[in-house]
């Protein structure tokens, strides 16, 4: 019998959006994580029956959704383990959170197919049943493998290879040290190591920093236009969008339900939605479309506020950029185009948000190319260019994090003038979490390294 | 067929593989034959009179808890003991000695005699004798045929020997030695896959004309660290090493002469040890080095001879003496033998068990240098399990292997059996991912019970194992149990050493690790009672495992993730192609090199994680079947 003992946490439903999204967490810490999301140290659920629950984040204490949980007690799981599961609201930044906090809670993203291995391995598919679930797992596999080559002849490697050469040399003078006592070998300055080890973990805490801008660019950008009603947000909509089609009128309220559009801005994937305009609602069809602009408000990547500029700024205006006032926005200001166009009003707002502030036309295209720009901002770096990386894999992330981890331990120890073999333990794990994305590091290689730096050998 | 003698097991070769291999069959009661060109040259050193170092001395200490003799006959030879890496953590330790190189062979040969079972031969080997898929025994080239049911065979340079001095090149199995060039041949017909590698060795100088206040002695360890476990003081008088260095101008005449070089010639094709260069490669790859360290190293108490440690070349004979002459102190020395390159045959690895039986022959075992290695230390722990097992195979038990979790002796076999050899392989700390847990000082902990199940552990030792083992117990639970207050004397010096905030109180184990607090120290807050029942190294030990602790978890949660599923078997008849999605280049990779465990697989150059995590799923699924379900 093959034993794990680790956790492994997988959205186990399609990326993107979906009514609803499934997380599942196998191992034998899937119920304490679960009680962790649930705030609960006592929830004891029934096995195998669902139960509306909310979730929460641990460290702030908030909600962040109303989930579906089931606890499967292990050997009656597919995967022969404890293993829960989360039915959570299908938003993809909601279940990126929820993801976030079961790997802080100490699992890690499952392997492609490991769900399967786990179930084959405790004897819960037979061969049969393995051999049909093989396929799916070639698909991923191949997948992986395509991916592992792209990775591997240019992107991740590429940024990867100073850092673990980096490494690979802190290591090579650490083992020399340790391996050629008798040999005539330079000293080692901790100094000197303590600087370089700072700089293979500035590489690495980089890289891993642009996980997020790397989902972004991956999942598409979500950008939602919000305000008050006819302020022109479904004339922006069409306008970037480069068709009509939000139907554009002079009545306020026209919009009544969300419409999402994918364009592709400058090579970033960027999904547009359209909303119903925010106002107590008139009707009953009017207050639904309202809801729906929340929710897709708060599951959008950034929101763009429309105000109308040939009007003063009205309380409904405020209460929306107050409603947005926690997330990422830009204020734009709409109908430049009219006479009775100004700004004057917006001096106040401009104190109070931190968003750049967008004067535009819908009507003539002036200030477009402005927030075009805006919406990019993200981006500004040439990061979707390929100029630099963006790490989109979650395991990816997760594997950078844990070479962070080993690499200040081991700066610690090295700081209280520990003996080598205990400072190594660090490094080599570091590097076997580098490898984990790149491919192994042999012990010949590191040798290999040694025999060609120092010269060695009695 | 007709024979002469009939064996249980025949051992080819009496070098340090040879020699444990024929002492380890003897005492599991396999009636043993060891064969060995010259008998007065038993466990000759062929190249530096030293045994042990980083890496090596864990071995040697791991082959003396399963009960292997190599530990004990330094003990009782060495003329320099010392335990180097001492300002270091405790697993990178280790043992190391000047060795009397004729004492040893004395006391190798004594050692053999003594044994049961164990009958010594001189004779040439020419032919193995084939019984269908097994081997039957050997045939001699004075005419004799040996029948076995299992053999070792432990050649070291002597397959195929080619020795070189300048451009002066001949058969040779070691200066002034035949070597066993038709049984290359044979081994060849054999079909085994045979290279070539090479390893050279330095000259030996008249200590007489030596200026020895020209060079810095180098001290052996007052207290003397011994290599066996069942040693209790080394006795013999220690003599000093001496540091000698090379000059810019030594330097230039070396490059003028490259052209007399076969390692630049062209005329060595096999490849040597980066790790133990010839002072020509020494001088060529590292043009910047003004200096290159050498050790003068004494040969012996009855003789003058010393060995030129660092300074190994295959260089004309008159050359070498020129430019020794050239090292200040050695104006005047005379070189009384010259160093020498050697190539040698030597059969992939790969094509081995675990045990270290062949695959195409059943009952033939390989050890030594025959496998790619190099060094006494790791010819002799596989000479051990080589012996072991043939003694085993022969007499119908199941086999011995060591995993490389539980020792360096595994780690050395799975290397070598999974990735081969490009260049003579030697033992490194580095090469294993255990490396703290395992330590020298607790080898015994680790194998020894091994050794007694075997039946090479004698009742002795056994007891006096088991008394360390309870010793141990009693020094872990008084360092828990024992706390230095802050009213006790010794508080504010431990204080003042640590630079810390010690508390109210805190265990002695705590205590032990803090900045600057060594074992002395720790040993002086004992009770009286168990200091005196305490022997050297059990307190050291006990902190040893206490400071690693807290690390083998963290280390050990790393490779897990990397090789949780390495112990899965993977059937001898597995057929790779029928694992779908693999491409054609890893099939063949795997083919090739026929992993026995997923573990051996995953270390195949080239293998993608994706290849990997499919031959998984495949292998997990096959031997979920495989296992009917008793439900």
């Amino acid at each position: 019998m093959v034993l794990h003992s680790d956790t492994i946490v997988a959205l186990s439903t399609p990326p993107g959006r979906s009514g609803i999204g499934v997380i599942r967490v196998s191992g034998a810490g899937s119920l304490g994580i679960l009680r962790l999301l649930v705030a609960s140290d006592s929830f004891d659920p029934q096995p195998n029956l669902l139960t509306l629950r909310n979730l929460f984040d641990p460290q702030s204490g908030e909600t962040i959704d109303e989930a579906l949980v089931c606890y499967f007690k292990a050997p009656h799981s597919f995967t022969g383990e404890d293993l829960v599961e989360l039915h959570c609201h299908g938003s993809p930044v909601l279940l990126r959170e929820v993801i976030d906090i079961v790997l802080q809670a100490g699992a890690r993203m499952a392997e492609p197919g490991e769900f399967s291995l786990r179930a084959v391995a405790h004897g819960r598919l037979k061969l049969a049943e393995a051999e049909a679930i093989r396929d799916l797992i070639h698909a991923q596999t191949d997948a992986a493998l395509r991916q592992a080559n792209r990775q591997l002849k240019g992107e991740i490697s590429n940024a990867l290879q100073p850092a673990k050469d980096e490494l690979l040399k802190i290591i090579v003078r650490l083992e020399s040290s340790l391996e050629f006592v008798e040999d005539d070998l330079p000293s080692v300055e901790s100094q000197t190591i303590s600087g370089e080890l700072k700089r293979v973990r500035t590489l690495l805490a980089e890289l891993a920093g642009t996980f997020r801008q790397g989902k972004l660019l991956r999942e598409g950008l979500k950008v939602a236009f919000v305000g008050r009603p006819n302020v022109g947000k479904s004339s922006l909509f069409n306008r970037l969008l480069g068709h009509s089609r939000a139907i554009v009128t002079e009545i306020p309220g026209t919009t009544r339900d969300t419409i999402t559009e994918a364009i592709g801005l400058d090579g970033v994937p960027v999904v547009l939605i359209d909303t119903a305009g925010l106002r107590a609602a008139a009707d009953e069809i009017e207050s639904i479309g309202v809801a729906r602009t929340r929710r897709a408000a708060a599951d959008a990547d950034l929101l763009i506020v429309v105000i109308d500029g040939s009007e003063p700024l009205k309380e409904e205006d405020r209460s929306v950029l107050a409603e947005v006032a926690d997330t990422k926005f830009i204020v734009t200001v709409n109908k430049i185009d009219l006479p009775t166009f100004s700004l004057t009003d917006f001096d106040s707002v401009a104190s109070e948000v931190s968003s750049p502030i967008i004067p535009v036309s819908a009507k003539t295209e002036a200030g477009l190319e402005s927030l075009r720009a805006a919406i990019l901002q993200p981006f500004a770096n040439g990061a979707h260019h390929g100029e630099s990386l963006l790490i989109t894999n979650a395991r990816h992330h997760d594997l950078l994090l844990r070479a962070v981890d080993a690499i200040d331990s081991s700066a610690d120890l090295l700081g209280k003038g520990t003996s080598e073999e205990l400072i190594l333990v660090g490094l080599h794990n570091a590097l076997r979490y580098l490898d984990e994305i790149t491919g192994e590091t042999t012990t010949e290689e590191i040798l290999g390294q040694i025999f060609s730096t120092f010269c060695i050998g009695k | 067929m007709i024979f002469d003698e009939f064996f249980d097991v025949v051992v080819i070769g009496a070098g340090h593989a040879g020699c444990e291999a024929a002492s380890a069959a003897a005492r599991l009661g396999a009636n043993t034959a060891l064969l060995t060109l010259n008998l007065d040259l038993i466990g000759q050193m062929s190249c530096n009179p030293a045994i042990g170092g980083i890496g090596k001395g864990h071995l040697v200490r791991e082959i003396d808890a399963l009960g292997g003799i190599m530990g004990r006959v330094i003990d009782r030879t060495g003329i320099q003991f010392r335990l180097l890496n001492r300002s270091r953590g405790p697993a990178v330790q280790a043992p190391r000695a000047q060795a009397d190189r004729a004492l040893y062979r004395v006391e190798m040969r004594r050692t053999l005699e003594a044994t049961p079972n164990l009958n010594l031969r001189q004779g040439l080997v020419t032919n193995l004798i084939v019984n269908g898929g097994s081997v039957h025994g050997v045939e001699l080239q004075d005419g004799r045929r040996i029948r076995a049911t299992s053999i070792v065979i432990a050649t070291g340079t002597f397959l195929n020997g080619r020795i070189h001095t300048g451009r002066q090149t001949y058969a040779g199995g070691r200066a002034g030695e035949p070597a066993a060039v038709e049984f290359a041949e044979a081994l060849k017909r054999l079909g085994f896959r045979v290279g070539r590698l090479k390893t050279g060795t330095p000259p030996r100088l008249d200590g007489r004309t030596v200026d020895w206040d020209a060079f810095e002695p180098q001290p052996p360890d007052e207290q003397p660290v011994p290599f066996s476990f069942a040693t209790d003081g080394i006795e013999q008088r220690q003599l000093n090493c001496h540091l000698a260095y090379t000059t810019e101008r030594l330097h230039a005449a070396i490059r003028e002469n490259l052209h007399e070089s076969p390692l630049y010639s062209g005329q060595i094709k096999g490849v040597g040890p980066r790790y133990c260069p010839s002072i020509e490669d020494k001088v060529v790859k590292f043009p910047d080095k003004t200096r290159h360290q050498l050790f003068i190293e004494p040969e012996g108490y009855a003789t003058n001879e010393v060995y030129l440690n660092g300074f190994s070349t295959s260089l004309p004979a008159q050359l070498q003496q020129e430019l020794v002459s050239m090292i200040p102190g050695f104006e005047s020395t005379q070189v009384i033998r010259p160093g020498y390159a050697i190539e040698y045959d030597f059969v992939d690895p790969r094509e081995l068990s675990p045990s270290l039986e062949t695959a195409k022959l059943k009952g033939l075992f390989l050890a030594g240098q025959i496998n790619g290695t190099t060094g006494y230390e790791e010819a002799a722990c596989q000479g051990l399990l080589a012996g072991i097992n043939a003694a085993l195979t022969a007499s119908g038990r199941p086999t011995f292997r060591l995993d490389r979790r539980e020792s360096y002796i595994g780690v050395l076999v799975d290397d070598l059996i999974t990735n081969g050899v490009d260049e003579p392989y030697r033992m490194f700390t580095s090469r294993s991912e255990y490396r703290l847990a395992l330590r020298h000082d607790n080898a015994d902990d680790r194998l020894e019970p091994k050794g007694r199940d075997l039946g090479l552990v004698g009742d002795s030792d056994w007891e006096r194992f088991n008394q360390k083992r309870a010793r141990l117990a009693k020094v872990r639970t008084a360092l828990k149990e024992n706390r230095l207050r802050r009213a006790d004397e010794g508080y504010a010096t431990c204080r003042e050493l640590t630079g810390q905030d010690l508390g109210e109180s805190l265990t002695l184990a705590d205590l032990a690790l803090r900045p600057n607090i060594n074992a002395a120290l720790i040993k002086g807050f004992l009770p009286a009672d168990l200091r005196a029942e305490m022997h050297t190294g059990d307190l050291e030990t006990a902190l040893a495992d206490h400071l690693y602790a807290g690390y083998l978890d963290t280390q050990t949660a790393a490779i897990r993730r990397l090789n949780q599923h390495d112990g899965l078997h993977i059937p001898t008849a597995f057929a790779f192609k029928e694992v779908g999605s693999l491409s054609h280049e890893i099939v063949e990779r795997l083919e090739r090199a026929r992993p026995q465990s997923f573990g051996q697989a995953r270390k195949i150059p080239g293998m993608t994680p994706a290849a990997l995590s499919n031959l998984l799923v495949h292998l997990t699924a096959a031997q979920r079947v495989a296992r009917p379900v008793h439900s």
